[in-house]
């Protein structure tokens, strides 16, 4: 009895001491990847650009934080958003060996970093999650306007309904827009704000957005424009913007 | 015939005088570069030779963002200096006695936003003051009263890997700008937009897109994340209507299996247009020509420094020239009208990535980082020289250049490209070359002979920009805080202040009201090759900071 006892403990730490190798080869994997490149951090974080991580008696605890907040003002960025939760527990637990530190913590009750979890992308929405940011179409995708998920410039405000169709994203009816008129320009906008000291708007005569901060009456906007949805999401085929739709039924719910 | 010659000889003076004009500045410093011309050659000669000695600081200005250093050039125009700090906050400053007119500070992009905390200047055009932000925006004031007029975008910072800290330059109607991310897997570009609304004028693509001339250079999907990010200042002729810019390293930056052909034609292997310095039509920003420097850059040899023009006479006929160096420290002499080879010569002492350049400017003898192999190259990824601009003084024909003498040891990998993500792919540490004990020195060349005319060596690395002045006077500063004038002609050290904190930054020259006045930018911080340089010497502890250092000849002396 005894005996079996103690083989189980004995399993149970090897099991342990296996999952820790594991994390760690991990972690070596995510910091070579996400943490030695460039001018950052080095190989073996042996310094690059960016500070040597070797054997500067960080704790665990310090660790993290960075990592997963980023320091302000410099190169380094918060990486909560930017690694799933197991790179992050990985990449932590490798910077903390480096640091002295030969059993860092990785289990669930450990100093997890702060992740923002993500809902798991299928099929088309992988795809329509692409294409929405595709840098090739240059100032032609969604996010040029839109930002969902992290990414994109929110021009407009969060895409609270998706559209249940292509055919209803064309037509789509945008009240928003509304006719500015300087001197003797007119241009579609997006009014921001109306205070005492600045009217804030975006000019949506061309891909980008401007955003124009001008004199309270220096501009003046009236209701209804000549501006479509459908002339600014030209770059996709219908296919591409059934997929755009998967993706934003996806992760945006109603 | 006596008269027709002597007519020439006139007609002679009077272009060659007329070019060397445009490329000087006067009471102002308007660009980036000086002039569009980016010689950072003053014509203001108050303070000489005969007088340096007596330099003294004028003013002072912290500006209270230490969070990097001072790496801006100020822009002056008529007696207002507009200087921007790392953080992007902008000052408009009696440029007279410092006082503040206005000041404007950028909302701080929040932490998620990845990069380089820098911004290396304004512009200053069409009532406006522009510049390039973090979080990837170009941003213009009221140059009155630093009123935010408007912003616009360029693109995700999140999302591309890349963030903007080179100065803008205004041409005409339009102010240009490119972006850093070229490390990264990323398709560098150059943006332009009407200074009046912000709206968007061009954008030309460093890598051409399928169909155009150039993608053939690439191998499948791998023009999508090619490098090639123009991440400082361009140029602008007005004559000839064109911008010259130089573009970035092809990435990945140490191994190429991914991005070139390797088919039986050779020729394609290059990576157009990276590596290049490039003439790009000012109205439309259509690609005139190009003349590419490291076809398929295997040592991360960017060529996006400055781009010197200049008009001298070679092989006895007067030419209108450019000049550019890339990190490699080879620095190409071009016609700038149709691109033609004309020159070159290399400035650091110790060179082992390739053993020469055949007379019409091919390299010879390739040492090419190899997978699983470790290979030291000189210079080294840091540069031969750094992002800081050199400077050129038409009375003395010098081209002045601070030059670092670092090797690298490079380990290339063969990692997968993320967009937006470290795509260097290799790992690089630094060491002094071989066979030295100084790191840098301060050099002037003859662009025309390709001739070093004097050297003054340095113990650590030279970072801050170069300053010439019709003075005869070349001004720079060093990491230690030493801020210092030479003799143009002979590089004699005439004059040093120490300023309480290591230069980085580019020093400008401009007068108000008659008076002479040498502006710097002061503070050492750690972003990127300051770091690298604090790894080098880690016993040093070179001094913070964020402080304008501006310098005069005493009131009574004049």
């Amino acid at each position: 009895m005894k005996k079996l006892a103690v083989t189980a403990f004995m399993l149970a730490v090897s099991c342990a001491a296996q999952n820790l190798a594991d994390v760690l080869v991990q972690g070596e994997q995510v910091f070579a990847k996400s943490c030695a490149t460039g001018y950052c951090h080095g190989m073996k974080g042996g310094s690059g650009g960016a500070p040597r991580l070797v054997g500067r008696h960080f704790d665990q605890a310090y660790i993290n934080n960075v990592v997963a907040r980023g320091v302000p003002d410099t190169g380094m960025p918060s990486f909560a958003t930017r690694l799933s939760r197991a790179d992050l527990v990985a990449v932590v637990a490798y910077v903390a060996t480096l640091n002295g530190i030969a059993n860092p913590n990785v289990g669930p009750g450990g100093t997890a970093p702060l992740t923002v979890s993500r809902p798991a992308l299928t099929g088309e929405a992988v795809r329509g999650a692409r294409l929405f940011t595709e840098a090739v179409r240059g100032f032609g995708r969604c996010s040029t306007c839109h930002e969902v998920g992290d990414i994109g410039t929110s021009v407009t405000a969060p895409i609270a309904k998706v559209p249940a169709s292509t055919a209803e994203l064309k037509a789509l009816a945008t009240p928003d827009v509304k006719t500015g008129t300087m001197d003797v320009e007119s241009m579609p906008v997006l009014v921001l704000s109306q205070g005492k000291q600045s009217t804030v708007f975006y000019d949506l005569t061309s891909a980008p957005p401007v955003q124009r901060n001008t004199e309270p009456g220096l501009v003046r906007f009236t209701d209804g424009s000549n501006w479509r949805h459908s002339s600014v999401i030209k770059s996709y085929d219908d296919s591409e913007l059934a997929a755009i739709l998967a993706y934003l039924r996806a992760v945006i719910k109603p | 015939m006596m008269v027709r010659m002597r007519f020439f000889l006139i007609l002679f003076t009077i272009s060659s005088a007329l070019a060397q004009d445009a490329g000087a500045t006067r009471a102002d410093w308007p660009h980036y570069g000086g002039t569009q011309f980016s010689w950072r050659y003053s014509s203001l000669d108050q303070i000489n030779t005969t007088n340096v000695k007596a330099l003294t600081p004028a003013w002072m200005f912290q500006t209270g963002d230490y969070a990097e250093n001072l790496q801006a050039t100020p822009i002056v125009v008529d007696g207002v200096m507009y200087v921007i700090t790392a953080r992007a906050r902008v000052f408009a400053l009696d440029a007279a006695t410092g006082r503040v007119i206005w000041h404007y500070e950028y909302p701080e992009p929040p932490r998620s936003v990845p990069g380089f905390v820098g911004n290396r200047g304004v512009a200053v055009g069409d009532g406006k003051v522009f510049f390039g932000t973090k979080d990837d925006y170009m941003v213009a004031l009221d140059q009155k009263n630093g009123r935010l007029l408007w912003r616009v975008n360029i693109d995700d910072a999140r999302q591309c890997g890349c963030n903007i800290t080179a100065a803008p330059l205004v041409v005409k109607d339009k102010v240009l700008v490119g972006g850093t991310g070229g490390d990264g897997a990323h398709r560098g570009y150059i943006t332009a937009f009407n200074t009046r609304n912000g709206r968007l004028a061009w954008r030309w693509y460093v890598i051409p897109g399928p169909g155009e001339k150039g993608n053939e250079t690439w191998k499948g999907d791998s023009w999508k994340f090619g490098g090639g990010a123009p991440w400082l200042t361009g140029s602008f002729d007005p004559a000839l209507n064109l911008v010259y810019w130089g573009t970035g390293n092809a990435a990945s930056d140490f191994y190429d299996a991914e991005r070139v052909v390797a088919g039986a034609d050779k020729s394609k292997d290059i990576n157009l247009y990276t590596a290049s310095v490039v003439a790009l039509d000012a109205d439309t920003g259509k690609l005139r020509w190009h003349y590419q420097e490291v076809p398929d850059d295997l040592w991360d040899y960017d060529s996006a420094y400055e781009v010197l023009l200049i008009d001298r006479p070679i092989r006895g006929r007067m030419r209108q020239t450019l000049i550019h160096m890339n990190k490699s420290g080879l620095t190409s002499v071009l016609d700038r009208v149709t691109g033609e080879f004309l020159g070159t010569f290399s400035v650091p002492e110790v060179r082992t990535w390739i053993s020469g350049v055949t007379e019409d400017g091919k390299l010879v003898g390739r040492n090419e980082p190899q997978l699983g192999k470790t290979i030291t190259i000189c210079p080294s990824a840091a540069g031969a020289k750094s992002w800081n601009s050199m400077a050129y003084s038409p009375r003395t024909g010098f081209l002045y250049v601070p030059v670092n003498e670092i090797c690298n040891d490079i380990t290339p990998n063969d990692r997968a490209p993320e967009e937006g993500r470290g795509y260097m792919n290799g790992e690089f540490p630094m060491k002094l070359a071989p066979g030295r004990t100084t790191y840098s020195h301060v050099d002037a060349w003859d662009p025309v002979t390709g001739k070093r005319a004097w050297s003054v060596p340095y113990k650590y690395l030279l970072l801050a920009s170069m300053l010439a002045t019709a003075g005869d006077l070349a001004f720079t500063g060093n990491p230690e805080g030493d801020f210092f004038a030479l003799d143009a002609k002979s590089g004699d050290k005439l004059w040093s202040y120490q300023t309480g904190a290591g230069n980085r930054g580019s020093a400008v020259s401009y007068s108000v009201n008659g008076r002479q006045y040498i502006a710097t930018p002061t503070g050492w911080h750690v972003s990127v090759v300051g770091a690298l340089a604090q790894s080098l010497f880690p016993d040093q502890e070179w001094r913070l900071g964020s402080m304008l250092v501006v310098f005069a000849l005493p009131e009574s002396s004049r």
